[in-house]
């Protein structure tokens, strides 16, 4: 993939002064640009290679104060004619909006190192034998692990390339890598899986054989598993849990939802909502984050944000439109996931703070309880509501000790509830893509069985 | 293929679509796209070489079958000769007005009545969101057994979310139509209809008390939508899942695995479904397909590799999101064949339990067969009549378990469509069922314990297998 975008800066510049010929008072062209490498083996065989490369262009404009998108990946003449003309159009189907503004030129950090080169001088040939690494650990950890539902190495390599009619034309481009395996434990009838993930920017830090021995003996540990008496429960979440959690909270962070009435967060900001080991931290600039870069969707120059800080909301996420409307200045939260979509507001490298304690202690301190490794039907959570009553599993606690393997049970509650119930976090930040949690400690929940 | 591939095959697709989004009593956007890509698939055994591009130049396409020529382990350069013949369409799919001859400002009224609508019901509805979208799919499909299709869908989707507010409390409401059809479709579901059920919907939750907890009765009303039988059997029946070992469901052909009273059939040929379609991604001839027939298990879904494995015909079943994807055996319209009772009668024969009018999305892990749903709409039953109405409810299971457990089937047919999730890739489905009876099923909600006891008296974002699907708000 190549780091210079003269042909990618012509077109986008091209589009913004021919929306603006034809009567946009103002426009914003977004390339992307994006390879795929995949690849998944099973019983140490190669099962599915996947080699892809897409590019497209998106355009935003405003006639007036009507806003109008459309996308396209016909990059020829024609088809950029066409783009600019279907753009023009829909903004005339759409209402009149005050606050369509967009950001002007700005410095960029630089020296993110967002892009490791070594994943394209690595011979495809080294990601198949770290994919057979992974299930080659995962299998052979115990005799009981007898089958591979995944296990694959994935690698993303992109290029974003922006212009808009106050002058402003920047690119970038960025990679990431990543691991997945899960795997299927069996004993008496008794199916379990266990899942383990990691994705990094750099390729050699990707570490086969621990994902694929923490797959396993999360498959392995569950055997046995039984559904469990209702209760409540004090709860300790590992980290993807937590994530699962924390994933329902964030959306309520973003100021379009507090504009529009349907984040639980609108009337909080300066008000405590959780305790102080709790602070939600949302950095564009994370050395090693996935979403890391110079600016957000629409050009402005991304940056660490606090949301959560010591158990009071602190901010909000903006981009340009939400900022023209609060008042305020954007955060550089402007989130767009490819040239198919208009920037909305969204995280970037978002996660939990951790703490100081060993999970091992946060375990201990509980002395019974539950200890919870898999949610199952998080995405049927209500974010606007905040009530959430999801499938869960993972292992009581008895005695400050891991004991019997628990599953087929619910846990249900309020999102504000579980926020304010954090009680410790553990020293293990560990992120699943770009949203991150460490072990927390949650005061009491409903269980049921 | 001259060099020893087993089969190769063309994909190419041109995506028109639209969308428009109505939020804040606003258009806010209206966007439409145009999207053309190639997806080159070669097997080798049991390998699985797939590339996809979007740039259409000969030497982009040539450097594409030579990478994937070469990620299945062939010397590229060779060639081969195949007879394409076209396969005849093997049932009409009827579209009346096809949304890419109508302006923009029509579905941009369509939208406006639903929010109009929405927001004129109450004044506690304080937020309405409307979404509608259109897709114009063409594809081409040519492989190296001769097959050659050329096929066109049309699909329409109109979803209506409000969000209503009183006394502290934000409830939410929504409702989705959908189908491979024209706008013809609001003629039939019109918008008004579907912002009213939304918008009631959120209204009912702000009175609603908090679900019970704990193992209770369970009827699910026809109306409620079919998420049940998608994550209880219809996931654990898809051919790939169950030759990999990673269903409950393998092994068990010709044995029982449901109640007799249960059948169940995956269907791409019924008119204006959401799942329907004539040719599925490999241009194999859409079909319906009987998966349990009277509780004994009688078939699962096939694409044409996983066919291949077992010398058998495909069913169909093999689909993919879009030129970016491989196909996978996917569900289409998925349903549990209405039965002999009527279903008043069911749930004047259940004394204590919950009545789920509206299922939302869910989940199941097709490894050991544990699902979960969400009910968006439930009331509790007590003596044989609906009484208040709950929120909050999720309801788990185990896929067998549940199914053999069906004691009451009812007469009626319901459906709801959705988007279904499996290995990343999102494909348009509907699923549906009569009124059943489940006499014991874990209810989880947010009503303390305790309480839950006394009131009955008694008693993964891209992980394969674990599914996705649902309402998608």
């Amino acid at each position: 993939m190549s780091g210079d975008f003269g042909r990618e800066k012509d077109i986008v510049w091209d589009l913004v002064a021919q929306a603006q010929r034809r009567g946009a008072r103002a426009a914003e062209a977004y390339f992307s640009e994006e390879e795929e490498t995949g690849i998944e083996v099973r019983d140490q065989k190669v099962e599915d290679l996947k080699i892809a490369r897409e590019q497209g262009v998106g355009l935003r404009v405003l006639m007036g104060r009507q806003p109008g998108f459309a996308y396209t990946t016909d990059l020829s003449g024609d088809g950029l004619v066409r783009l600019v003309e279907e753009a023009l159009a829909n903004a005339a189907a759409a209402s009149e909006d005050p606050y369509q503004v967009l950001p002007g030129p700005a410095v960029y950090p630089e020296n993110l190192d967002l892009y490791d080169p070594s994943l394209e001088r690595t011979p495809p040939d080294a990601k198949v034998e770290l994919a057979l690494r992974l299930e080659q650990a995962g299998r052979s950890l115990d005799p009981r692990v007898r089958l591979t539902e995944t296990a694959s190495y994935e690698e993303s390599r992109y290029r974003v390339v922006l212009a808009n009619s106050n002058g402003l034309l920047a690119a970038y481009r960025g990679a990431h890598c990543g691991l997945s395996a899960v795997f299927v434990a069996a004993q008496d009838g008794d199916h379990e899986t266990g899942f383990a993930f990691q994705y990094r920017t750099r390729y050699a830090d990707l570490d086969p054989e621990g994902v694929g021995r923490q797959a396993a003996s999360r498959a392995v540990e569950m055997l046995g598993a039984r559904p469990i008496t209702p209760r409540r429960a004090t709860v300790v979440m590992d980290p993807y849990v937590a994530i699962n959690f924390l994933g329902l909270l964030i959306p309520s962070f973003s100021a379009d939802a507090v504009q529009k009435g349907r984040s639980l967060l609108a009337d909080k900001r300066g008000r405590k909502v959780a305790g102080g080991a709790v602070t939600v931290v949302d950095d564009g600039l994370l050395p090693g984050g996935l979403a890391s870069a110079p600016f957000d969707g629409e050009g402005v120059p991304c940056r660490r944000n606090l949301l959560l800080e010591a158990g009071i909301v602190s901010n909000f996420m903006h981009n340009s439109y939400t900022a023209a409307r609060a008042g305020e200045e954007t955060t550089g939260n402007a989130a767009r996931g490819s040239f198919r979509s208009l920037p909305g507001v969204g995280t970037t490298n978002c996660y939990l703070q951790p703490g100081g304690e060993h999970p091992a202690a946060l375990i201990r301190g509980v002395g019974s309880g539950l200890y919870l490794t898999e949610v199952l039907g998080m995405h049927t959570a209500n974010p606007v509501s905040g009530d959430f009553s999801v499938g869960a599993a993972g292992r009581l606690i008895e005695n400050g000790e891991l004991t019997a393997p628990v599953r087929g049970i619910t846990v249900a509650g309020n999102i504000l509830e579980w926020l304010g119930a954090i009680e410790a976090c553990g020293r293990d930040l560990t992120f699943l893509g770009s949203t991150g949690a460490p072990t927390i400690l949650v005061g009491r929940l409903t269980v049921s069985g | 293929m001259a060099q020893g591939a087993d089969f190769a095959e063309v994909f190419v697709e041109e995506r028109h679509s639209t969308a428009v989004v109505c939020e804040d009593d606003r258009i806010e956007k209206v966007t439409t796209g145009r999207e053309v890509g190639i997806g080159l698939r070669v097997l080798v055994g049991e390998s699985t070489a797939y590339g996809y591009a979007n740039e259409l130049s000969p030497e982009a396409l040539l450097g594409l079958a030579r990478t994937v020529a070469e990620a299945a382990k062939l010397r590229g350069g060779g060639s081969a000769v195949v007879n394409l013949r076209r396969t005849p369409v093997p049932y009409e799919l009827t579209v009346l007005r096809p949304p890419a001859e109508a302006a923009v400002s029509d579905r941009v009224a369509l939208v406006q009545r639903a929010n109009a609508t929405a927001r004129r019901e109450d004044p506690r509805i304080k937020q309405v969101m409307v979404n509608y979208a259109d897709t114009l799919q063409r594809v081409w499909i040519a492989n190296s057994e001769g097959d050659y299709v050329e096929d066109e869908r049309v699909r329409v989707r109109l979803a209506v979310h409000a969000v209503a507010v009183a006394g502290g409390l934000l409830q939410t409401g929504y409702e989705a139509v959908g189908g491979f059809s024209g706008l013809e479709l609001f003629e039939r579901q019109p918008p008004e209809e579907v912002a009213r059920t939304a918008a009631r919907r959120s209204l009912l939750m702000l009175e609603a008390r908090p679900a019970p907890t704990g193992r209770m009765p369970v009827v699910m009303a026809a109306e409620a939508g079919g998420t049940m039988v998608h994550e209880a059997c219809g996931h654990g029946l898809e051919a790939d899942l169950v030759q990999k070992g990673l269903s409950v469901y393998a092994g068990r052909l010709g044995q029982p695995v449901a109640s007799p009273l249960v059948t169940v059939v995956d269907d791409a040929t019924l008119e204006g479904r959401f799942g329907s379609y004539r040719f599925d991604d490999e241009g194999t001839p859409g079909q319906k397909t009987v998966l349990i027939e009277k509780g004994v298990l009688c078939g699962y879904m096939y694409d044409r590799l996983t066919a291949r494995r077992e010398g058998r015909p495909s069913t169909g079943n093999g689909r993919r999101e879009s030129y970016q994807y491989r196909p996978l055996p996917r569900m289409r319209n998925t349903y549990i064949a209405p039965g002999e009772h009527d279903p008043e009668e069911i749930i004047r024969r259940t004394q204590r339990g919950l009545l789920v009018k509206k299922m939302g999305g869910g989940q199941v892990n097709t490894t050991n067969g544990d699902f979960v749903f969400e009910v968006a709409e439930g009331y509790l039953i007590e003596q044989g009549r609906v009484t208040a109405p709950v929120r909050g409810a999720t309801l788990t299971g185990n896929g067998p378990e549940v199914l053999r457990q069906v004691d009451m089937v009812g007469g009626d047919l319901g459906f709801s469509i959705g988007v279904c999730g499996k290995n990343g890739q999102g494909v348009p489905v509907s699923d549906a069922q009569p009124t059943l009876r489940i006499p014991s099923l874990v209810v989880g909600g947010t009503a303390g314990a305790g309480e839950a006891e006394a009131a009955t008296g008694g008693p993964r974002d891209s992980l394969s297998g674990l599914c996705r699907s649902g309402g998608g708000r």
